[in-house]
């Protein structure tokens, strides 16, 4: 990243409040008419959309166009969100 | 060329310091993976598991949610203090972080103290075992952040930090923040579902 690639400290501010709602939102989600699966469901929808804005954004992931750096920072989320999703999703439908 | 652009300098492209830290922190992705992954296989094993919020305290985790997606963006704020070579606000949102971070493992604290209080410890049931085997390893990981930025902090307080070891706050806070991406998932994983 650049140093004019650097948000600025209002853009990071943006980002926390999204943060935030997506916080508010996945801890009430339980609340919500859904059944169990759905409810679980969007849980993980809503962790893994404010996992993407902590790397791209916090991390500056956005910003990196260096292909290794990608590959080794990238590789073994990409290998998390895979192995808890088949145990979780296994768990749950099965 | 500055100090800084010498420690960023590097034949691969990425500066070997942060590339260093990745790897480093793919190590950390296995390792926390092995974990939440046997806690799982554990709890779609088990006949009957606690319901929801009535062994451990959802305000108190979603509070601790909340100080770590903070002291993310402190962290953040911080890196970015340091591309524009301003130490004063650097000190301020190091501060903020190490704040926020101490204030974490105080609500874990008061969270473990509780459980003691009520006869949970490891070993006295799978549910606690993962409980605390999972948020123990976060926590020693919070702890590690926290005296990285403290030493960091100190750093700050001597001359030409910015152009000389600059680089120390990128590469803390990408293990900032990966310690938030952890807490990310062992937030639902262990409260919510």
């Amino acid at each position: 990243m650049t140093p004019a690639q650097q948000p600025s400290y209002l853009k990071y501010f943006a980002i926390w409040g999204w943060l935030v709602a997506l916080l508010v939102a996945g801890t009430l989600s339980p609340l919500l008419p859904f059944s169990r699966r759905g409810v679980i469901l969007f849980i993980l929808l809503i962790a893994l959309v404010k996992a993407a804005l902590v790397s791209l954004f916090y991390m500056h992931l956005k910003f990196e166009k260096i292909v290794p750096l990608w590959v080794v920072a990238v590789f073994p989320f990409f290998l998390i969100t895979l192995a808890i999703l088949v145990l979780l999703l296994g768990s749950v439908f099965r | 060329m500055t100090t800084l652009a010498q420690a960023q300098d590097t034949t691969t492209g990425i500066p070997s310091a942060k590339l260093g830290m990745w790897l480093f922190l793919a190590s950390e992705v296995m390792f926390f993976t092995g974990l939440i992954g046997a806690y799982i296989v554990l709890r779609a094993g088990m006949s009957s598991w606690p319901h929801l919020g009535e062994e451990l305290s959802i305000p108190a985790a979603a509070i601790n949610t909340f100080l770590l997606l903070t002291s993310s963006m402190t962290m953040a704020m911080g890196v970015a203090a340091v591309h524009r070579a301003d130490v004063k606000k650097l000190r301020l949102f190091l501060a903020l972080t190490i704040l926020l971070g101490s204030a974490f493992l105080g609500v874990k604290g008061w969270e473990y103290s509780v459980k003691f209080a009520h006869g949970h410890f490891p070993g006295t049931a799978i549910f606690w075992d993962c409980y605390f085997m999972l948020t123990g390893f976060h926590g020693l990981h919070v702890l590690g952040g926290v005296i990285a930025n403290l030493w960091i902090l100190r750093l700050t307080l001597g001359q030409d930090f910015s152009e000389r070891r600059g680089h120390l706050v990128e590469i803390s806070g990408l293990y900032w923040h990966f310690v938030d991406l952890v807490w990310i998932f062992l937030f639902p994983l262990l409260y919510l579902i």
